[in-house]
């Protein structure tokens, strides 16, 4: 939009495979350090030459991982925010420019540091081999305590929304519960890679005491993180995140999670569900992993150990996935959605000197203004409709045209066509008036009764179609039905139908086809059955239909609509089969 | 008419724009060092472990030893420095730096699996250098292959943003991120001309090494010094010649441009020229025999100061690319002093705290 949408499939899945494998290894990095610098002391304390060759060992390990992957990857995950969300990357760093500074000093110290420790092994003494230890590890904790002040930040930017200070955003409402969380994170990790070096070992009484001091750090985790995670996600719900929609579940915090696990399909966001189901089940088995190999002490063998780091990065991932659920549809939250689409600033900003304004226009890019002037309008990044599609007997082709362009710009940061999150399934075999119905249902912004307020309202919450966390759809009317169009093509729909327009179609079928046959078409998930009701007893029935099905908004038409819509209902041939929605 | 520049986002710059092009060149002079040893040392590394498969060449053994020890240390620094210098540029010019990123989004994005191939290339070396044998030497040119296509890849990206309007067709002819400025006619005499750079730059550093190494190894250090000065030399004087292709190829308007800075910044761009010359020069006589730590450290000064000079214009070009592109800076500012100050005071502290390490593990050895 402001910025070109690079051109690829499931761009947010590439962040996701980057990050996952980043924070992996990166926790390990903290984590690590503080367990190289501890049972270093201890044996040298004890005087345990073996165990200091372990140690001695595992830093090399460590080096070769955190310093080239951890450090790398971490790069990787910027390169890749800025290819995939640019406008997003470029907010943050306008935002927390001097927070990523400060965050490299402690960077090049804990890099510096962590080749000074390894190389310093047969040259320093070991106090100061133990000091440069305790500096990489304060140092690398150090970088997570900033980092985490900027992710947290992206799902809960706290008074920033009406600040816009660097403090208000950074010290936010998940930050404490982040921090500890990541913290015990690392903790758990540094166990579970101890695990893995110690695998290798070769004396068996040393690989007995490895294991069970590194089983020590991976229950500790197996306690603390399930609390501060239980911490993160109330805190998360306090300050306006739907922690429970998402979850499916009566109640924010640890019981959320788990009614996640057990949840049914019907009730909240599919993709988070998946993740909590993951993150528990594999949170399980590696505490069982664990146990089990305390129990094989000196025989434990690389595939345990393996399976072990399998299930952590398993967990990891879950994790991570529910962190990005928990924030979607935003990229940073009650500030910018995915796509790159702004929610105008709310009273109190400050706002651009008219220096600035002249220089470079008004904010392009928020909703109000999009809808206002369109998406096509306001984008140098989209192709613009060639000549011979804009005569009205071209309508399919012009639809086809502008509306991939249009789905490339808002739909494409998470949505692909037939992969990752795939389109097609979700519109196959609807009409452009149902899509078009859909898409501007999306999602709305409302206040904490449910009453519609204004997208720049500082404490507004997002009321979503069926609680999917979709953004919503940002454009002119015309926009919506070209976008309406082209996902109906991709649907199946043939371009006869998509020009077409349903003219003759009466004010009742009108409105069942914007508003009821996303869901109630005969080749929808709850095809419609009038169940032999009169137009008058289905009258009674559109007046209440939350009460029938808590899934169902209420009806928001005309009375003359309403009647319309009964009677088109009670016209409608009854489904050969039986199991449709009433 | 849309312009093809992004609108800046609608927050204030966290800083005096002066302030944040000081912390862009700084750190970028302080990547630039380690760079040019990463690139420069991994080329002259995988010629001198071609050259001492001879076995009457020790020294050439020797100097490959040395590459192969401290290039996973460079490329460690050359990252750590990089970061801090791409977060700077990207807070002044992100508006044309993230699309042009994202035209070439998968090369763009190679940078890291590539880093990450060199980077462990570099500790396998290091970790098995005799072990190797001539998969080792193999290893070596990979390496310098691959942080020569890294340098490439950075170029590409470097001078496609310059040109916003171009990025626009670009995109919309494939916005699948595969494409590349490769017919550009500044790209190959610049990445030449930084490649040359790094190539000296490296030979002035073996002849550091070799002052250093006269007392212990006298043999090495006369022999290190020569060769530094002889590589040095001629990098710099067929440099000459890619800095002329490259000026020459710049664009008539941006040169036009560039000019209009005035003698300020001629005489930056003859400065560099001089003290570049100059370093090489206070090598040769080094090599003569001529007071070679006295000559050597002159040289290193006058590199030190010369690469200086060339970031400066090498900043006054990309200045007059941008302005003929229209690209306007952003005035509104509202700084963020607390964490200003905060950095500052933490960067003071890392310094001193790296510094005491370091020395500590020197002393040490």
């Amino acid at each position: 939009m402001n910025y070109p949408v690079w051109d690829i499939p499931a761009g947010g899945l590439l962040i996701a495979v980057i990050a996952i494998l980043h924070v992996f290894v990166s926790h390990f990095a903290v984590g690590g350090g503080l367990f190289l610098v501890l049972v270093e002391r201890q044996a040298r304390r004890d005087g345990d030459d073996a165990l200091l060759g372990y140690v001695r060992q595992h830093s090399r390990f460590f080096i070769l991982l955190t310093l080239v992957f951890g450090a790398i990857t971490g790069v990787g995950i910027w390169f890749t925010i800025g290819l995939v969300h640019p406008a997003a990357t470029s907010s943050l760093i306008n935002t927390f420019v001097w927070g990523w500074a400060i965050e490299w000093t402690f960077f090049v110290t804990e890099i510096a540091a962590a080749m000074v420790y390894y190389y310093g092994w047969d040259r320093l003494s070991a106090r100061v081999h133990l000091a440069v230890g305790w500096i990489y590890f304060v140092s690398a904790w150090l970088s997570l305590v900033i980092i985490n002040g900027i992710l947290t930040y992206m799902l809960t930017p706290g008074a920033w929304i009406t600040t816009r200070g660097f403090w208000d955003g950074f010290f936010n409402e998940t930050y404490w519960p982040g921090m500890f969380a990541r913290t015990f994170v690392a903790i758990g990790l540094a166990g579970l890679y101890a695990m893995w070096t110690a695998a290798a070992i070769r004396d068996a009484g040393l690989k007995a005491r490895v294991v069970r001091l590194a089983a020590w750090w991976v229950l500790a985790a197996a306690v603390s993180v399930p609390l501060t995670l239980a911490w993160f996600l109330a805190a998360a719900s306090g300050a306006g995140v739907p922690v429970a929609e998402i979850f499916g579940a009566r109640g924010a915090g640890m019981g959320s999670l788990i009614a996640a696990v057990f949840g049914t399909t019907t009730s909240g966001y599919p993709v988070a569900q998946r993740a909590a189901f993951w993150l528990v089940l594999s949170a399980i088995a590696l505490v069982a992993a664990t146990l089990r190999a305390v129990h094989r002490g000196g025989r434990l063998g690389r595939p345990l150990a393996a399976l072990m780091l399998a299930l952590g990065l398993v967990a990891m991932g879950g994790g991570e996935f529910i962190r990005e659920d928990l924030r979607k549809p935003y990229v940073i939250g009650r500030y910018m959605f995915v796509s790159g689409v702004r929610l105008p600033d709310p009273p109190g900003v400050a706002t651009p000197p008219d220096t600035h304004v002249r220089a470079f226009g008004r904010d392009r890019f928020t909703i109000d203004a999009l809808n206002a002037g369109g998406v096509l309008a306001a984008s140098v990044w989209v192709r613009p409709v060639p000549d011979s599609m804009i005569a009205p007997a071209h309508y399919a082709e012009k639809a086809a045209h502008q509306g991939r362009e249009l789905f490339r710009t808002l739909c494409a940061a998470c949505h692909t066509i037939d992969g990752y999150l795939a389109i097609r399934p979700l519109v196959r075999g609807k009409s452009v008036e149902a899509i078009d119905g859909m898409l501007g249902r999306l999602a709305m912004p409302v206040d904490a009764s449910g009453a519609p307020v204004a997208w720049n309202a500082p404490a507004l919450q997002l009321k979503t179609w069926r609680g999917r966390r979709m953004a919503p759809f940002v454009g002119t009317a015309e926009e919506r039905r070209l976008l309406a169009a082209h996902l109906a093509i991709v649907g199946g729909a043939s371009p006869a139908a998509v020009a077409a327009p349903e003219a003759s179609a009466g004010t009742g079928q009108k409105y069942y086809d914007a508003n009821c046959a996303a869901c109630h078409a005969p080749d929808a998930m709850a095809p419609f059955d009038n169940d032999g009701l009169d137009a008058a007893a289905l009258y009674l029935q559109i007046g209440k239909l939350p009460a029938i099905n808590e899934m169902m908004p209420a009806f928001e038409g005309t009375e003359a609509e309403r009647r319309a819509l009964a009677e088109y209902l009670a016209s409608l041939p009854r489904p050969s089969k039986k199991g449709g929605a009433k | 008419m849309i312009p093809p520049i992004p609108q800046p986002d609608p927050v204030p710059l966290p800083a005096p724009a002066w302030l944040l092009w000081v912390l862009l060149l700084l750190t970028f002079y302080l990547h630039l060092i380690p760079m040019n040893l990463v690139l420069g040392g991994s080329i002259l590394g995988a010629i001198a472990r071609v050259r001492a498969r001879r076995g009457d060449r020790p020294h050439d053994a020797a100097l490959a030893h040395l590459v192969v020890k401290a290039m996973p240390v460079l490329i460690s620094a050359a990252v750590s420095m990089g970061v801090a210098a791409l977060l700077f540029l990207q807070v002044l010019y992100g508006r044309l730096f993230f699309p042009s990123a994202i035209v070439m989004g998968w090369w763009w994005l190679a940078v890291i699996g590539l880093l990450i191939l060199a980077y462990y290339g570099a500790y396998l070396l290091a970790l098995r250098e005799h072990s190797l044998g001539g998969v080792g030497t193999l290893l070596a040119w990979v390496i310098a292959a691959v942080v020569g296509l890294i340098a490439l890849i950075y170029g590409n990206n470097m001078t496609m943003m310059l040109k916003p309007q171009e990025l626009v067709s670009r995109y919309l002819s494939d916005g699948g991120g595969v494409q590349l400025n490769l017919l550009d006619p500044t790209l190959f005499p610049r990445h030449l001309h930084m490649l040359l750079g790094a190539i000296a730059v490296s030979g002035l550093a073996v002849a550091v090494v070799g002052v250093g190494r006269r007392h212990r190894d006298p043999a090495f250090g006369d022999w290190a010094v020569k060769y530094g000065a002889i590589v040095c030399g001629l990098a710099t004087s067929v440099n000459m010649f890619a800095g002329l292709w490259w000026i020459a190829a710049l664009p008539r308007d941006v040169l036009v441009q560039f000019m209009r800075g005035g003698m300020g910044i001629v005489g930056v761009l003859l400065a560099g020229i001089v003290l570049t010359i100059a370093s090489a020069a206070h090598l040769m006589l080094a090599a003569g025999g001529r007071k070679p730590g006295v000559n050597v450290g002159a040289s290193a000064g006058s590199m030190l100061a010369g690469l200086a000079m060339m970031l400066g214009t090498r900043d006054a070009v990309r200045s007059a690319s941008l302005g003929v592109a229209g690209f306007q800076p952003v005035a509104w500012t509202a700084p963020q002093w607390g964490p200003i100050v905060i950095f500052f005071v933490l960067l003071v502290a890392a310094v001193a705290t790296v510094w005491w390490m370091v020395r500590a593990l020197v002393k040490a050895a």
